[in-house]
């Protein structure tokens, strides 16, 4: 196994330690980690693309109906509504102000969305469902990986997809939401 | 051995799961045992071979918390890979190579091994317990302040007595490579020793 050199450093270097004990016991994490099933490593990966896919294809959709459907008339919201700043908060917790803008919002797409043909109406509904499945999807992988950038950067993407659908749809809104929201 | 076995317990003493004689045989058994998912067994393994693969990792990575995360990154490797391990090489072996590809990964994550390398150039680096003294302590305080490449082919193939093909199967790095460092590393030592009065 050795073609080492017999020189007086690597005669003492063979004579190092080589047999050294931890500082603490560490066979209960490990102990630990083997109970625990083992998650497959394209999990994350996988709820990455599909979320990156529902994303791109809902903002597609929502592109298209807005292109082909003349702009309804924009009701405005309560300027109270308008938020800036939102905190999604610790575990990625929407803040009070972002929900009830959301919320208000989401009244507002009720009642516009019945001055739609029903066709587009279905339409628009199957699109805000594919962005909020998208942000369901993200917010699981968070779950599992909540310190990974790229999915915390989706979830800020799928909000303002959300709320670009949502303001194209049923009104405006101002909102100023940022990477370090998150 | 067989008191050992018939006495096991998981909190046994540390003098008795250090016990580092067990036969090739037990060894073997409980490497069938341990890919039959028995818990136990592989704990026993672990005992058996946790010193050498947490003194592979102290020594390259100079630094005890990630050394110790990597020896139980190793470990729960390990158990995953158990049952694709054929007997090719010795059982040790096989772990050690586990444990040099946990660090090489962890260095390769970490931002922290760089900066380590930075600090020990102006401040001398905290000192490891390897249980090593007299003039083999001040070997062993040379052998952390050496850089990344040239200390790990020391590590491995001065001190663990792996030869330069299978250091640089370990390391990923060619033989000739692998003897290029060394030869860095014994120059850097004897500079560093010089002065100490430790003679190559």
């Amino acid at each position: 196994m050795t073609d080492r050199n017999d020189d007086n450093l690597l005669q003492a270097a063979s004579r190092l330690t080589t047999d050294i004990s931890p500082e603490r016991d560490l066979w209960p994490g490990i102990a630990r980690a083997m109970e625990t099933p083992q998650r497959a490593w394209w999990t994350p990966m996988l709820a990455q693309a599909a979320a990156v896919v529902l994303l791109v294809g809902g903002s597609s959709a929502v592109t298209y109906i807005a292109v082909k459907q003349p702009a309804p008339p924009v009701a405005q919201i309560a300027p109270e509504l308008a938020f800036e700043q939102v905190s999604f908060g610790t575990g990625y917790e929407l803040g009070d102000e972002f929900v009830k803008a959301r919320h208000a919002l989401i009244a507002e797409l009720e009642v516009e969305l019945k001055r739609l043909a029903p066709t587009s109406r279905a339409e628009v509904a199957a699109n805000i469902t594919v962005v909020q499945d998208a942000i369901y999807e993200i917010n699981a992988a968070l779950e599992q990986d909540p310190n990974n950038t790229l999915l915390q950067q989706q979830l800020l993407s799928a909000y303002r997809e959300e709320l670009t659908l949502l303001r194209r749809v049923g009104g405006l809104t101002r909102n100023i939401m940022m990477r370090n929201d998150i | 051995m067989a008191a050992l076995l018939t006495a096991y317990s998981s909190d046994y003493s540390r003098d008795m799961v250090n016990d580092r004689s067990a036969p090739a045989a037990d060894e073997a058994a409980w490497i069938r045992q341990a890919q039959q998912a028995d818990a136990q067994a592989f704990e026993r393994l672990y005992r058996l071979h946790v010193g050498r693969v947490y003194g592979i990792c102290l020594r390259m990575t100079g630094n005890v918390s990630e050394a110790e995360d990597c020896t139980q990154d190793a470990f729960i490797q390990a158990w995953t890979k158990l049952k694709k391990f054929r007997g090719d090489s010795a059982f040790a072996t096989w772990l050690h190579r586990i444990a040099v590809n946990s660090v090489l990964g962890r260095m390769r994550k970490s931002k922290r091994e760089r900066e380590r390398i930075q600090v020990v150039a102006d401040v001398a680096p905290p000192t490891l317990e390897t249980g090593d003294s007299g003039e083999l302590r001040d070997l062993s305080e040379a052998v952390q302040r050496l850089p990344q490449g040239a200390r790990h082919v020391f590590v491995l193939h001065a001190v663990y007595g792996y030869s330069h093909d299978e250091t640089g199967d370990m390391l990923g790095i060619a033989s000739g490579t692998s003897k290029a460092q060394l030869h860095r590393a014994r120059r850097l030592l004897a500079d560093q020793l010089q002065e100490q009065g430790f003679s190559e």
